[in-house]
């Protein structure tokens, strides 16, 4: 990622509280050209960041700056930049064209027709561009929205889970798009709380947990913080006893415990227990029967992130 | 651009379901109108045109249910829901949304309120009382315009404009500036009913303004004008988020 002079996105010490409630807390950062994943749980405040970003919501404290400039109250900064927010409504009784026309129209541009076509193109949705958006399904919907969002070629797109409800064919074309998009120059925000659409696609990625910056950087730099984290996994076997006293030696476990009749065995290193637990079981003389993650959800692998 | 984003408030409030309600409403004195006209009743036609039919049920109750139900919509409605990110996210001065979406407002609450004021006053009157028609047919346009964008400021001020809106439909119009007589220079139902008054020249016994004319129409352009400055000023510091 490039960071330019002034940055194409920034925010200083910005928080956000809804009364008690504080969803961004005391957050800075700055990005440049590329696709940066906003990567967190839900309700963890990649929203409330994005549409403090995208000046539809005013910074408790801080400021959210694009191109150098305030998003806050700043209808012309619009220009550079296209929204695609999470929401599914958009207006049931225009067709996917008028959709996007509408979009043209209130951007100015002077060939809206062609203009639209050639983002209902990008998102391929040219064969269905006379139906009701009411009648679309979710990914139809998330693609007519993408197509609105950057029928004026902006030079910043945000997105806000913008994968929702799309099959992974639409999903692999939005992926090629978007990075299209990204080579041609443009800063690229997604917020999603799926690892592997971030993995897919993002070369930077800024990871929120409870309205905090946990991490921040290259993905694959925090996806080996992720993987390295120990890992806590529950199994069944034909000899639970025998099955722990093998795989106590082994590098790669750092704990093994039998609690109420369930085996539990801690791993720092998940590929290597991959590889040696049928070998340890074989050996041994044991069957595996389940080998289940415990603490695998995404919200324990940010605590995880949080905590170092 | 504003007539743009006029035709598709326009479509907007014709789509939605709740205009059906609002045409049942502006039926009502329509129906009322036949009930008076085809009864046994002694009453002067013109005496209830005016003071059963217009001032106790057309001015009172359908042109501010319906000013209001269509004010809070029109932009309320699009924060509500999350449409409102498709006008608010693009180059546009906020005037250039607020003004065809109140316009929009007004229009529709005018076409169905005003209908309804003619064709009852017609009915009622058997053709004749030209002059409490024209007066209270021009009350509700220039009414509807003020309820309008008192009730659209209100959608863009709080996330409970219609509560709010109907307290000052019938605690504050309906309740207290009939104890409080001062309070009627702050009432649009007041300011409506003078405009009526000063154009249809009707006898005090038929029908007797609070408001004068004059005074009624300078009160109802100013809170027109403050209402919409106000309005824009809070459309540029309105918030759009996510619901939780």
């Amino acid at each position: 990622m490039v960071v330019q002079d002034p940055p194409a996105l920034s925010v200083e010490n910005v928080s956000r509280w809804y009364g008690n409630v504080v969803a961004v807390n005391d957050i800075s950062f700055a990005l440049g050209s590329g696709i940066t994943g906003l990567l967190g749980p839900n309700g963890a405040g990649k929203s409330t960041l994005l549409h403090m970003l995208s000046g539809l919501l005013k910074p408790s404290k801080g400021e959210a700056r694009v191109l150098g400039e305030p998003a806050w109250r700043n209808p012309a900064m619009y220009r550079r930049l296209g929204l695609v927010p999470e929401r599914e409504a958009v207006y049931p009784f225009l067709t996917g064209l008028d959709f996007v026309r509408l979009s043209a129209r209130l951007h100015g541009l002077p060939d809206e027709e062609a203009a639209s076509m050639h983002a209902l193109e990008q998102v391929e949705l040219t064969d269905v561009k006379d139906r009701k958006t009411g009648g679309y399904s979710k990914g139809m919907k998330q693609r007519v929205k993408i197509a609105a969002a950057i029928v004026h070629k902006p030079s910043i797109l945000l997105l806000d889970e913008p994968f929702n409800g799309a099959d992974p064919r639409q999903r692999l074309r939005m992926i090629e798009m978007l990075k299209r998009m990204s080579e041609a120059g443009a800063t690229i925000v997604f917020s999603s709380h799926i690892l592997e659409e971030v993995e897919r696609l993002a070369d930077n990625v800024l990871v929120i947990v409870g309205g905090r910056l946990a991490a921040s950087g290259n993905f694959h730099e925090i996806r080996r913080l992720m993987t390295d984290r120990p890992h806590a996994l529950t199994l069944r076997s034909s000899d639970d006893r025998r099955i722990a006293a093998a795989l106590i030696g082994q590098p790669s476990i750092f704990g093994v415990s039998i609690d109420d009749g369930s085996l539990t065995v801690r791993t720092s290193d998940l590929m290597a227990f991959a590889e040696i637990a049928p070998r340890v079981a074989r050996d041994a003389g044991v069957t595996l029967f389940e080998l289940l993650p415990t603490d695998e959800s995404l919200e324990s692998v940010f605590s995880y992130l949080v905590r170092r | 651009m504003i007539g743009f984003i006029f035709r598709l408030t326009l479509r907007q409030l014709i789509v939605r379901r709740s205009t059906l309600l609002l045409v049942g409403l502006a039926l009502i004195p329509i129906v009322l109108a036949i009930v008076f006209r085809f009864g046994n009743s002694d009453e002067d036609p013109e005496r209830w045109t005016a003071r059963v039919l217009y001032l106790g049920l057309v001015v009172t109750a359908v042109l501010p249910l319906t000013a209001l139900l269509l004010g809070t919509s029109v932009i309320g409605d699009e924060i509500e829901d999350g449409t409102a990110v498709y006008l608010l996210t693009k180059p546009l001065p906020r005037w250039q949304i607020l003004a065809p979406k109140l316009a929009a407002a007004w229009v529709v609450t005018t076409a169905l309120v005003l209908t309804s004021t003619v064709a009852s006053g017609l009915i009622a009157l058997d053709g004749a009382g030209g002059s409490i028609i024209l007066g209270f047919s021009v009350a509700v346009v220039i009414g509807a315009l003020a309820y309008s964008t008192v009730f659209v400021l209100l959608s863009v001020a709080t996330n409970r404009a219609l509560v709010v809106g109907l307290i000052y439909v019938f605690l504050w119009e309906g309740a207290i500036t009939g104890i409080f007589h001062g309070t009627r220079y702050m009432s649009i139902r007041h300011y409506s009913l003078g405009i009526a008054d000063w154009i249809a020249g009707t006898p005090a016994r038929t029908f007797d303004a609070y408001v004068r004319g004059e005074t009624a129409l300078v009160l109802i352009v100013v809170v027109t004008v403050v209402g919409m400055l106000l309005a824009n000023r809070k459309l540029e510091e309105v918030e759009v988020r996510e619901p939780t």
